[in-house]
């Protein structure tokens, strides 16, 4: 493929090919569903128009990805590197097993209401964008695209108090931290005279950094901290994840997590390279904070869906550490993390939606005691999530852990290796115990899960993830190396650039 | 018979082999009934024991690392599957593959529940530790490490007795514990030589060859795996699970833990925290800290053994005690110590292999392990209480029997440099002698009490052929443990010359020093 000229229409069309099909394609869902939105069969169709669309956006990022678009110049508004391919294919991942979850899930908790797939496919354009946006102004519209859908969706039980109030706690913490961001721009914007992330990268690595730009980052390092959920700014998201429907939980739990951290990632190393003796001792010490206080609290959780939502907690800070060393390494490492997290998240929550009713929020490690002599498959498959959570050997999350701890250990560092480490044995003790009720206590007189069961496309969607937890766990050369080359594009801006 | 093997390839497969074939195994029990599963695991074990006897005439004693394999994994760092065998191993791997089917013939009327899931977990943790012992990639290692964790994780906690939730997740937590750490030392190690050498490897023997390049981190490094393989061990203070993790465990997931899955920690001291860093383990303070610990570990051991009233966890100390002797003999720095080690090492993983087979066999006539239940049978089951006298014996030291021969090389090779410790560590082989010989005395002889006992039913044919193989390794490595011995020492020498810190350390150790006794 040719570069792609980004001052013309054709360019632009093309760079954002997938965002505009897929936004196109929630418009059709849209026009569909305002004629037929009444049965279970039209929320269903709904639902597998959707699922079409993702593909054909995924199609769309293929050819981009497999074409090696690259920009002529300076890349204007979003990027076109491997890395936004890469983070593409995984939110359209997300997105596309969240769709799928949801077709039985809906129907069974008498949601009827087909918008909740636009809504979805509106928050992956969102994603999309946060993660691709090589400028703050795209940044901040792809945010507020994606979370004001998230809003909604949190809040899709309506009938559910739990569910509204995860949907006002998260719409006001995220307004709350949206405002951040927004004033942190406003000041780098004023500091550089720029929104582009690496005109600001070029303009602050020449000599001094001035005193608002540094106040500009740390106030965009705040707002990020409430969207990735570190701690201290984590409070909203048990609560936020406990009340949303379960296949929404799984949704935000994977993909928002992956626009935020790409989006992180990108403006730290485009926009901000030449701080980083700021921002590196701030992202190390949120991650040693977030990897403690995440496992310490989720040791303390009695029901399966809190004890998710405190352990993504958890994740958000081995992510964390893996921002930290701001290389090539640190960078796929957080590629291959994202990977092995979603993938395991959306298995473990699509499981989840299995055992429960009305949320599951009270489904405890108790009720699923002996659900591997009712329900060995599933069984299995939550027991195989917990191993990859946990960072077992054999499963891709140990090959996400690895790459973590050796990308900070080539910089000769050794205290976030040994928070990590420690971290992730605290955090055997809350996901062993979910094995050992399945495994090795005898079944409850009455069951959580009793007549529930996956739909046979959650099946299929869980299966197809599990296997490639296992695969890629065993066989993870390809991936690691796609994850690396991926990083590789990067613009790292260390020297002015020469245009303007 | 060497040309037998040679005929067949057997150096180029027979690695491979012993790990894929308990995993084909495994395959193979998902598919079968669940009331052919112990026929099939015991067909795949036996398979594997036939196959891995082979090494016993096929290795060479004079080729040090040998069956060296190697196939790229991840390539880009540097990892490959790379496995080898020398004299350290083989034993080991031996020891593994012999106690496979026994453990499945073992088990036959003890698992009554899920036993396609329990045999599939044992064959697993066959696979596992075997591999560990094979690996030459710390990468591999560390894998395998991990694995065998999970199969046993299960077999303790489904298959356990009442306690069994705790013990499980316990023995889960302090091995994770430990592991992770290593993790972090090996890539840390092997990112040190990446800096020095330029070249990105995990692989044994380039990391052996370079550890020097760890610098001053060596002290770190080196705790981190000595603490990984200490828990395993266990050494004092890092045992407190093991007496949980063995009581509750079912006999065979005993027999494993005991009579192999701790070697892994001695195997690991031996392998790789002394060999990388000599310097450190064999300082003053870090070989007094250790011989210390063994010491106390030995007596400690002992006396706590002494009081247990529950035969099998009086067992689980003794084997705290045993390994305090192992620990000792590594850093007796001496050709016999380490000879001594490794016997004791092989020794005590079967005669304590035996011993948990005879308690689950009484367990399973009476459902009771506490000595004050027993006494008196003797009597009533001649032939189990002569087998299980004799495996006492052979597990107090006494000359004939395997136990001994370990026992006396290590406070022979350790005197010369620790001749306080080991005058003190000798007396534990007389709290051996105190605490089994009483247990002995409590359960066989004494008046016949309880009449539950007098309906006692002897030794099945079944569980003769589980414990006749082990007497007869006991009696015969006792009598005649030359070959033994002669196939290990080049490997021991080997540990001695690595163990040897580069600035002083041992004086006058003789270093190819032929033992005969």
């Amino acid at each position: 493929m040719n570069p792609i000229d980004m001052s013309s229409p054709t360019g632009i069309a093309w760079a954002l090919l997938p965002e505009i099909v897929l936004s196109a394609w929630t418009l059709i869902v849209l026009l569909v569903i305002a004629w037929r939105h009444r049965t279970a069969a039209d929320s269903r169709l709904a639902g597998w128009l959707s699922f079409s669309g993702i593909l054909v956006a995924g199609a769309a990022l293929a050819l981009l990805w497999t074409g090696g678009a690259r920009p002529a110049g300076l890349a204007m508004m979003i990027a076109l590197d491997d890395y936004r391919y890469a983070s593409g294919a995984l939110i359209l991942l997300s997105a596309a097993g969240t769709v799928l979850v949801s077709l039985r899930y809906m129907e069974r908790e008498n949601l009827i209401a087909p918008e909740y797939y636009p809504l979805t496919l509106m928050a992956t354009v969102g994603m999309m964008f946060l993660a691709g946006s090589e400028d703050f102004m795209v940044l901040f519209l792809g945010l507020e695209v994606m979370s004001i859908a998230v809003y909604v969706l949190a809040g899709f039980d309506r009938r559910n108090i739990f569910s509204s109030e995860a949907a006002l706690k998260y719409f006001l913490i995220g307004a709350f931290a949206s405002g951040f961001l927004l004033y942190g721009i406003a000041l780098v914007y004023g500091a550089t005279g720029n929104t582009n992330f690496q005109l600001v990268g070029a303009q602050l690595s020449g000599g001094q950094v001035p005193m608002l730009a540094t106040l500009g980052l740390g106030l965009l390092l705040i707002g990020f901290g409430f969207k990735v959920a570190a701690v201290p700014f984590h409070m909203w998201a048990p609560d936020v994840y406990d009340g949303a429907p379960t296949p929404v939980t799984g949704f935000m739990a994977t993909g928002v997590k992956i626009a935020g951290f790409i989006a992180l990632v990108r403006m730290l190393f485009e926009a901000f390279p030449a701080t980083e003796q700021y921002w590196q001792p701030v992202i190390g010490v949120l991650a040693v904070v977030t990897m403690i206080v995440g496992n310490l609290t989720a040791l303390a959780q009695r029901t399966l869906k809190r004890m998710l939502a405190y352990s993504s907690v958890a994740h958000a800070g081995y992510l964390l550490a893996a921002v930290w060393p701001g290389t090539r390494l640190g960078a796929g490492a957080v590629m291959l993390y994202l990977l092995a997290y979603s993938l395991t998240t959306l298995a473990a929550f699509a499981l989840l939606a299995s055992l429960g009713r009305g949320g599951e929020r009270d489904v405890r490690f108790d009720d699923v005691a002996g659900l591997a002599s009712d329900r060995p498959w599933t069984a299995l498959g939550l027991a195989v999530c917990m191993l990859s959570l946990l960072g077992f050997p054999g499963t891709i999350g140990f090959i996400g852990k690895w790459y973590i701890l050796q990308a900070i250990i080539v910089e000769s560092h050794y205290i976030l290796p040994v928070v990590l480490v420690v971290t992730s044995v605290i955090s055997a003790g809350y996901y062993l115990p979910l094995i050992m009720s399945m495994y090795m206590r005898p079944r409850s007189p009455a069951p959580s899960y009793a007549g529930l069961s996956l739909s046979h496309a959650g099946a299929a969607v869980v299966a197809v993830l599990l296997v490639a937890v296992v695969v890629l766990g065993v066989l993870p050369a390809e991936t690691i190396d796609a994850t690396l080359r991926s990083a590789g594009t990067l613009v790292r801006t260390v020297a002015p650039l020469a245009e303007r | 018979m060497n040309d037998f093997l040679n005929s067949v390839g057997y150096g180029q497969w027979i690695l491979h082999a012993l790990v894929i074939i308990p995993l084909a195994g495994v395959l193979l029990l998902l598919a079968v009934p669940e009331r052919a599963a112990k026929h099939v695991a015991l067909a795949v074990t036996l398979l594997e024991a036939i196959l891995s006897l082979g090494l016993w005439w096929h290795f060479d004693p004079a080729a040090g690392m040998q069956y060296q394999t190697a196939a790229e994994w991840l390539p880009r760092w540097g990892i490959s599957y790379r496995t080898g065998l020398d004299g350290i191993s083989l034993f080991m791997v031996l020891l593994t593959t012999v106690l496979g089917p026994l453990s499945v013939l073992g088990s036959y009327n003890y698992i009554t529940q899920r036993e396609r899931g329990y045999y599939a977990l044992l064959l697993a943790l066959l696979a596992g530790l075997i591999g560990c012992f094979i690996a030459l990639d710390l990468f591999v290692f560390y894998i395998f490490f991990e694995l065998m964790l999970i199969p046993m994780y299960f077999i303790i906690g489904i298959w356990g007795g009442k306690n069994r939730l705790y013990a499980a997740i316990k023995f889960f937590i302090y091995t994770f514990f430990g592991s992770l750490l290593m993790l972090v030392a090996i890539l840390v190690l092997v990112w040190k030589v990446f800096a020095a050498t330029g070249t990105l490897s995990f692989s044994y023997e380039h990391l052996l060859a370079n550890a020097g390049a760890a610098g001053a981190l060596a002290p770190w490094l080196f705790a981190a795996f000595a603490l990984a393989f200490a828990i395993k061990v266990p050494i004092f203070p890092f045992h407190t699970w093991l007496p949980d993790a063995h009581v509750e465990a079912p006999t065979a997931g005993s027999v494993i833990l005991a009579s192999v899955m701790l070697k892994i920690g001695t195997y690991g001291f031996l392998r790789f925290a002394v060999p990388f860093f000599p310097d450190v383990a064999m300082s003053p303070f870090v070989s007094a800290l250790f011989v210390v610990l063994a010491v106390i570990g030995i007596i400690y051991g002992a006396l706590v053994a002494m009081v247990q009233p529950d035969f099998k966890k009086l067992v689980a100390y003794s084997s705290v005690s045993h390994l305090g002797f192992v620990m000792l003999g590594l850093w007796g720095g001496t050709v016999q110590s380490t000879q001594g080690a490794l016997m004791v090492m092989i020794s005590h993983g079967i005669s304590t292999g035996a011993l948990f087979f005879l308690i689950g066999m009484l367990y399973e006539r009476r459902h009771t392990r506490e000595l004050a239940d027993f006494g008196g049978i003797a009597r009533v089951v001649p032939v189990f209480s002569l087998i299980l006298t004799v495996v006492a014996l052979a597990s107090i030291g006494l000359p004939g029997l395997n136990g001994f021969i370990g026992e006396f090389l290590v406070l022979l090779g350790s005197f010369e440099a620790h001749p306080w410790a080991t005058g003190i560590a000798t007396t534990g082989v007389i709290f051996a002698a105190a605490y089994l010989l009483w247990a002995i005395q409590r359960i066989i002889f004494n008046r016949l009490g309880n009449d539950e006992n007098a309906g006692l039913k002897d030794l099945s044919v079944r569980e003769l052929a589980v414990l006749l193989p082990l007497v007869a390794v006991i009696i015969w490595m006792g009598l005649a443990p030359g070959p033994v011995l002669r196939r290990m020492e080049p490997a021991a020498a080997e540990y001695v010359e690595l163990a040897r810190p580069s600035s002083g350390g041992f004086a006058a150790s003789p270093s190819t020093g032929e033992v005969q006794p």
